[in-house]
């Protein structure tokens, strides 16, 4: 053991020669902000270093490296899956102070950006050329594009533009030897094997990303918002496949369920009627023609289907008006329970109807409410299991309800997690997706790397644990204001 | 089941004048598997092949004993409209899968050369598609799942069929435009898009290229959505069936959309054009459009004797200079060159034609052009090269990015390096 501290204080002294003292923590008191992210899980790296530029945090990772401790990549800590969690203990490199837009190129409609820029600033930077960046995951005021390509992030209006990978043209990356590449640049098309591809989503366990390069697309000139009210859940579900079927594919079609609107309502009065079984919100952007033209339509299939009220937004005051009711779900669920357990997983967007009534089922079986929440035009799923972790009974039927909802998302063709990632939290579920032979697959990309063991160990793969067990360790998150997903 | 080959029936499998010893055509994965088993045990070289439309691609193979024919394994598994997805197996022609989408007001938003002879599994090993990329994006990103067939036979997935998915490591993306040096794609998920409302095309005239890459640009920076912006030369345009004087330019512009906002589109990219300096500007009827597009699409891969071909990116504004700089260059002397460009995704296509050239002459042009390319800040692709200009370059221009994990992938995905020896980039 007295090896080992010695060890890490020759670690300290090595990074305050690199970073600076000041960018290097390493007092336990100092650490415990490091202790956790955006999701439930916690556990204490050994020190965090802050590199300020790729040199700096290229000669961090060869530093750590030769010391044999594990490197955990961190942007603002916001992740919803315990990326950041340095479960292995370890060195934290946050990259928050490499957050220098370097350029915004209009003529090329790219950016290039440090890790630690804030999503939502790129698309101010670029608002002056009458460009943004599309990706927009609901934490965009907060979580960073280091952070974005690390989990491949998503958002309410990937429906229609694609998600962080379809947007990062290319990117310099620190690998785990400390040598820095580029993989991609600025041209849309590299020969080559698409390690950029590889690389973003991958958790931060094959490279660090340092620098990137993205792609701006233009403001549209036009939007509108429908906000369509039904009785029943499945006459929205109803509306959201004829939309689809129509040929229509809007920036964005959110759903809520009636437990999010009694939650909301009160809290934000959005203008949704608090008897309503479902809210439906449509986003159709791009030419003015077309936004009048496919808004027509979309109209006339949300009539279709027989709802209690339909508003369209007439201005932007109006717009942000039916927002903040979606944007408001999370924060507001503290109203029915102390504590929501959200899952997040996709379904073929057709399954939507069954999907819902079985998670109604879950909820009578394992006696508690479940309030949905769901990107509906991409089937990916947001279900708040409520509950009172007070009551251990309550939290053990909660994380068991978690996990017969991500069952039934598998069997309904879908998948595990459509936007927030595997990380820890759902590494004992992957078996139900993928056998062995799939994973031993990926396992391999790590050797292939040079990262394996040494950037953010242990995350995605499972390690063998009881489901069951492993969700009791993990309370569920407390509602806050201003949690939105 | 495998087939043993002589030198006659294996001729229609050559690769580079590679003639291989056996081939194989399984009707699914599980067939894959037997095969590349079968290849495994014995160590023998493999290269998968679909319809064969670019088959010429990549650097000569070091070894090659097993036709990999993946043209048996066809079938569409599943397509669910009201999901905008389909599940398919690689062998099929890009065109059948279309048509069968079609029947749905959907489609594949690729458009590759030789759609009708084109494997998706190939299109999807090359990597690269044609003009609708300028809308739809790269061809990568259309994948949401695939099923491979690693070196040794073992049948591996990843992704899944819904179109929002991030469980596990993207796996499709080592394989999209690998040249199938890491596994042999055999069942693919795709994400589909409803076909536009209605389609038009306007195609403009330039005297010099100056004036309809302004052009381009101007539509790429413009409010407006084409779904494909394609300028060429006369002798691109005359396999279009467009007679030009020699020096002219064309621009081609497809857009799509419901009515009122394809009139506007029609209306906005004329007045684009027409402040370009344009010597004349029509909208080609539906007919005329397709005859068009299909042309471009297959640009350089449907000339009957190429001298050579090459794929140049760069950034859109260095386009116009790199394209001019190629044109431009000295010692193609008695060869004709025709250039098609998709200025905004940055990528232009160049093929000369005409007598037989010295390798050394070939490989002159070859040096000069990726020269040129680097200084764009870009790079060059040899797509199609007579084998002796082939032999002493490296058609990728070697490796991209750190050597050591390309190949690393190889080593681990590969490691007794039996899939398309030597043939990718840096010879993996």
């Amino acid at each position: 053991m007295t090896a080992v501290i010695a060890d890490l204080r020759e670690v300290v002294a090595e990074l305050q020669a690199i970073v600076g003292a000041a960018y290097v923590i390493h007092r336990p008191e100092d650490l415990i902000v490091f202790e956790y992210d955006g999701s439930v899980d916690k556990a204490m790296p050994q020190m965090v270093a802050l590199p300020a530029s790729t040199e700096e945090a290229s000669r961090v990772v060869e530093v750590v490296g030769r010391h044999g401790l594990p490197i955990v990549a961190r942007g603002a800590g916001t992740g919803l899956s315990g990326g950041a969690v340095a479960e292995e203990g370890g060195v934290v490199l946050a990259l928050t102070r490499m957050k220098r837009i370097i350029e915004i190129d209009p003529e090329d409609q790219v950016a290039v950006v440090e890790p630690g820029v804030v999503n939502v600033d790129v698309s101010a930077a670029a608002a002056e050329y009458g460009l943004y960046y599309a990706p927009d995951p609901s934490s965009q005021s907060a979580c960073t594009i280091g952070g974005n390509v690390a989990e491949n992030s998503g958002g309410p209006h990937c429906l229609a533009y694609g998600v962080t990978t379809n947007h990062v043209l290319g990117m310099e990356v620190v690998l785990a030897d400390g040598s820095v590449h580029w993989l991609g640049g600025r041209t849309r098309e590299t020969p080559g094997y698409d390690l950029r591809g590889i690389v973003i989503g991958s958790e931060g366990s094959l490279a660090i990303v340092t620098k990137v390069v993205l792609r701006l697309l233009r403001q549209p000139e036009s939007v509108r918002t429908l906000l369509a009210v039904y009785r029943e859940i499945d006459d929205a579900s109803a509306a959201v496949s004829g939309i689809i079927a129509a040929g229509i594919v809007p920036a964005a079609i959110e759903m809520m369920d009636r437990l999010c609107i009694q939650a909301v309502e009160p809290a934000v009065n959005a203008g949704y009627p608090m008897g309503a079984g479902a809210v439906l919100l449509v986003e159709v952007d791009g030419l003015r023609e077309a936004v009048e033209e496919e808004s027509a339509e979309v109209e006339r299939i949300c009539r279709s289907r027989g709802p209690m009220e339909i508003r369209t937004a007439a201005d932007a005051g109006e717009r942000a008006r039916l927002w903040a009711g979606r944007k408001g779900v999370l924060g507001a669920l503290g109203r029915l329970a102390p504590n929501y357990y959200l899952v997040d997983g996709t379904i073929p967007r057709t399954k939507l109807p069954e999907a819902l009534a079985r998670i109604g089922d879950i909820s009578d079986e394992y006696r508690l409410p479940i309030a949905n929440l769901l990107h509906a035009g991409d089937g990916n799923l947001h279900p708040s299991v409520l509950f009172d972790e007070r009551d251990p009974d309550e939290l053990d039927r909660a994380m068991a309800a978690g996990g017969e909802i991500l069952k039934l998302c598998v069997d309904s063709g879908g998948v595990l997690s459509g936007e927030h990632g595997i990380g820890l939290e759902k590494r004992e579920y992957m078996p139900l997706m993928f056998d062995d032979d799939d994973l031993n697959a990926m396992a391999r990309l790590g050797p292939a790397f040079g990262s394996e063991g040494m950037l953010n160990p242990g995350k995605i793969f499972p390690t063998g644990a009881d489901r069951t067990h492993v969700s009791h360790s993990r309370a569920a998150a407390k509602a806050g204001a201003g949690a939105y997903i | 089941m495998i087939d043993s080959l002589d030198e006659t029936t294996g001729r229609a499998y050559a690769v580079d004048g590679v003639i291989p010893r056996f081939a194989a055509r399984p009707k699914d994965a599980e067939g894959v598997r037997d095969a590349l088993r079968f290849a495994d045990e014995r160590g023998l070289a493999v290269i998968p092949w679909g319809g064969g439309s670019r088959i010429g691609l990549g650097n000569p193979p070091h070894r090659f004993d097993l036709a990999l024919d993946m043209t048996g394994a066809n079938r569409i598994l599943d397509h669910t409209p009201g999901d905008l997805t389909a599940t398919v197996e690689a062998g099929i022609a890009v065109d059948a899968l279309q048509e069968s989408l079609a029947v749905h007001g959907q489609f594949l938003p690729i458009d590759p050369p030789l759609p009708g002879r084109a494997t998706l599994g190939g299109a999807l090993a090359v990597g690269t598609s044609g003009p609708l990329k300028w809308q739809y994006g790269s061809i990568r990103d259309t994948v949401i799942g695939m099923k491979v067939v690693q070196a040794d036979g073992t049948i591996t997935k990843s992704g899944g069929q819904v179109v929002k998915n991030v469980s596990g490591y993207d796996m499709s993306r080592l394989h999209v435009g690998a040249l199938g040096t890491l596994g042999v794609i055999t069942e693919v998920s795709l994400k589909l898009a409803p076909r536009p409302a209605g389609e038009a095309t306007v195609l403009a005239r330039f005297d010099r290229p100056g004036p309809c890459f302004a052009a381009a640009l101007g539509m790429f920076r413009s409010p407006l959505m084409p779904l494909a912006v394609t300028a060429f030369d006369a002798r691109a345009g005359r396999r279009t069936g467009i007679v030009d004087p020699p020096g002219a330019w064309r621009l081609a512009v497809r857009l799509g959309g419901r009515p009122r906002a394809l009139d506007r589109q029609v209306s906005e990219s004329r007045a684009i054009i027409e402040g370009a300096a344009t010597a004349g500007v029509e909208v080609l009827d539906a007919g005329g459009a397709e005859t068009a597009w299909r042309a471009l699409s297959d640009f350089g891969w449907d000339e009957p004797r190429p001298i050579l071909g090459i794929r140049a990116n760069a950034t859109p504004s260095g386009m116009p200079q790199l394209v001019e700089g190629i044109k431009n260059m000295n010692g193609a002397g008695g060869l004709s060159l025709a250039i098609a460009a998709h200025p905004a995704h940055g990528t232009a296509l160049f093929s000369w034609t005409g007598e037989d050239q010295a390798s050394d002459d070939v490989a002159g042009i070859i040096d000069r052009a990726r020269g040129l390319a680097a200084r764009a800040g870009g790079c060059l692709v040899v797509e199609q090269a007579a084998l002796a200009a082939k032999s002493g370059i490296d058609v990728w221009g070697g490796i991209a990015g750190p050597e050591s994990v390309a190949r690393g992938l190889k080593r681990e995905y590969d490691p007794k390096g039996i899939l398309n020896p030597g043939r990718f980039a840096g010879r993996v």
